[in-house]
């Protein structure tokens, strides 16, 4: 017998019903759901039983991203009616008491940090085919349930896809992504997480725009919630940047929030546009990193590392990535807080064969040093130490570029049209050496940073009959603007970098490519409909 | 003011994937029904989604050097067949067979099978 879509729906429709979804098959422990407010908007389906479990919920973790999605859902399929600041309330108490440790977030944490991300480690073709057809194989891991709270997610979620089997994924998701596991027990009983409130210092990187640096004021307005103000300068042209912002810190790990530069954006890729911030909060709360993004496809963005600040010197990061082998007086600046003065060549180190020759310039914040670097150096990453404070890896020294590798290495961007906006893309040309083996490509290459490059973009395929003059044009820093009228077709291209100043091992060119395919506008995603605004007044808070 | 999130749903302008190419090219711009094997040597391998792309330089009768391209599979496919982005290198002396494109003037192959100069088979991507 054949279904309808309606049919189809109504099943899936009843088969998410909890009350059906009879937690009597439930074995393990569940997580007590103790806040009012949950329990009165979700106790009409999800019954709570004398132990303070409710049905599905106490059996299920996530990240707020998670969370969120299930709100969404429950608007949109059971008609659940909430306000903003109920749903910002909901979607807290969720995600702190049933959230992810660090390092369970960790694993998956590309995914609500919208990074490019290829899921090599997909176990199998029957995986791919059950998860991976349809969405990242991290939105799956991004929960932990129980076995029979697997199961029964399998099963609706099979009957509203038309999943043909869902045993394997049950079995590989029951034992990968369990409800209780040691890394949650520690970080559940962990209690009174400390203020991240105090000054901290920030690194910062924006592909196309560089290294920036600074420091970020966090001051505490409410329970895990926080006002932020960020001071960042270039390394490149000592620009500044005034972002404020706002964030929640879920479980004292995850940081959720927004912040803004002091102006208007200039233009898609100005570092002062308003941007979601995502960061992993270490246990420690000494640092988090993450990232900040924006625009269509969340294609720009930066790299962020916060550090609190102590009162001991405390060396932040390099303006270069790396130096050649036989270079002399190469002038590099070290960027810190609370350096002292004066300062010597003897309290820096950059490891074997590479020589302090003067120490140019000092400040609290700054070291200038020319540095020597013998042809015998050892080749590879350098830690770079300033006293007792040290960046792992932060020098790369080398004999050669080898290749280029432009990122991301395949991509889309979409062109716009009246309602659409355009997907851009930003690339990089980075310069690799090839490594102790020998051999490019490989595991152990050593990234030595972007490398000045003429850029192009070039069409292989097109449509029949179609014309691939006006695709669209890169500029100067490697941003990739598609063309303002939209044909509706797909063209496949290269973007092509060209070093300036380096030649390969033949003295030709050194040049990198990367395969883009600009497309159509980005009509809908998935095919669903999800509550947009949510996502704002979790991030802001309804009076924002 | 209450607002219920329950109305005035708006659809979703981004979900937000960082997503990687799908919108590609397909194979009907190549002559499935013709067969075209060339012996060439590598320029360049890209090991890229949504396919693998090796260049490579092929004497032509006259003694000059013509480019192709040959495009085949995805990173995720050859990896569990044991390939990586170091499995074709440049230099590589290669005997690569595949359907060629209909366009014309364009030395670009759809990739069933590759040796090696030593007849070692590489890759084959019959179905």
């Amino acid at each position: 017998m054949k279904l309808r879509p309606t049919v189809y729906f109504l099943v899936a429709l009843v088969l998410s019903k909890p009350a059906l979804a009879q937690n009597s098959a439930e074995s393990e422990k569940g997580i007590p759901v103790t806040d009012p407010l949950v329990i009165a908007k979700c106790g009409g389906c999800h019954t709570r039983d004398e132990r303070g479990n409710m049905q599905r919920l106490s059996w299920e973790r996530t990240t707020p991203e998670g969370w969120q999605d299930a709100l969404k859902d429950m608007i949109l399929r059971e008609g659940l009616s909430v306000t903003p600041a109920e749903a910002r309330s909901i979607v807290k108490y969720l995600s702190s008491s049933h959230g992810l440790a660090a390092e369970e977030a960790e694993t998956v944490r590309y995914d609500p940090e919208r990074r490019i991300h290829d899921e090599t480690a997909m176990v199998s073709e029957s995986l791919h085919e059950t998860c991976g057809k349809c969405h990242s194989f991290a939105r799956a891991l991004a929960w932990r349930r129980s076995v029979s709270d697997w199961k029964q997610f399998a099963d609706s979620h099979g009957t509203r896809y038309h999943i043909s089997s869902t045993t394997e994924a049950v079995e590989y998701l029951a034992k990968t992504a369990p409800l209780h596991s040691p890394a949650w027990d520690a970080w559940n009983t962990r209690t009174g997480a400390s203020s991240l409130s105090g000054r901290w210092l920030v690194t910062a990187s924006m592909p196309g725009y560089g290294i920036y640096y600074g420091e970020m004021q966090i001051d505490r307005d409410g329970d895990d919630e926080y006002n932020t103000r960020a001071t960042l300068t270039s390394i490149r042209d000592g620009s500044r940047i005034l972002r404020t912002g706002r964030t929640i810190a879920f479980g004292g790990s995850a940081w959720r929030g927004r912040s803004k530069g002091n102006g208007p954006a200039a233009a898609p890729d100005d570092p002062s546009t308003e941007a979601r911030e995502v960061l992993l909060i270490a246990a420690d709360q000494s640092t988090a990193d993450g990232r900040w993004f924006w625009g269509q496809y969340q294609e720009f963005g930066f790299e962020v590392k916060l550090r609190r600040a102590f009162s001991a010197p405390t060396l932040l990061g390099v303006d270069r990535p790396s130096l050649k082998t036989g270079s002399r007086a190469s002038r590099i600046r070290l960027i810190g807080d609370h350096f002292p003065d004066p300062v010597a060549a003897t309290d820096l180190n950059f490891g074997p064969g590479v020589t302090v020759r003067a120490i140019t310039s000092n400040s609290p914040d700054e070291i200038v040093a020319q540095l020597d670097v013998a042809s015998s150096a050892a080749l590879g990453k350098h830690d770079v130490a300033f006293r007792g404070s040290s960046l792992p890896g932060a020098l790369a020294i080398y004999d050669r570029i080898d290749y280029l590798r432009v990122t991301p290495d395949s991509i889309v961007a979409a062109f716009g049209d009246r309602t659409h906006p355009k997907g851009y893309q930003q690339f990089e040309a980075i310069g690799y050496q090839r490594g102790p083996d020998g051999k490019s490509h490989t595991a152990d290459d050593v990234a030595l940073g972007p490398v000045d490059a003429a850029w192009a973009v070039q069409v292989f395929h097109a449509a029949e009959g179609s014309s691939s003059d006006s695709v669209g044009a890169m500029n100067s820093r490697g941003l990739f603007t598609p063309a303002d009228k939209n044909p509706n077709l797909n063209f496949d291209c290269w973007v092509i970098a060209t070093a300036r100043d380096e030649k390969d091992t033949n003295s030709a060119p050194l040049v990198g490519k990367s395969y883009m395919v600009v497309t159509v506008p980005t009509y809908t995603f998935n095919g669903r409909r999800y509550v947009r605004d949510l996502d704002r007044w979790v991030d802001d808070g309804p009076d924002r | 003011m209450r607002t219920s999130l329950a109305i005035g749903i708006p659809v979703l302008a981004g979900l937000l994937l960082p997503i990687s190419v799908q919108a590609h090219h397909g194979w009907q711009e190549f002559d499935e029904k013709a067969e075209v094997t060339v012996i060439g040597i590598v320029t360049d391998f890209h090991y890229v989604n949504p396919h693998c792309v090796v260049e490579f330089e092929v004497k032509d009768d006259k003694g000059g050097i013509q480019k192709w391209q040959g495009e085949f599979s995805n990173p995720g496919v050859l990896s569990r067949r044991g390939w990586n982005a170091a499995y074709l290198e440049a230099g590589d002396k290669l005997t690569i067979t595949g359907h060629p494109a209909k366009k014309t003037g364009v030395l670009a192959l759809h990739v069933t099978r590759i040796l090696s100069a030593g007849g070692e088979l590489k890759l084959e991507l019959r179905e």
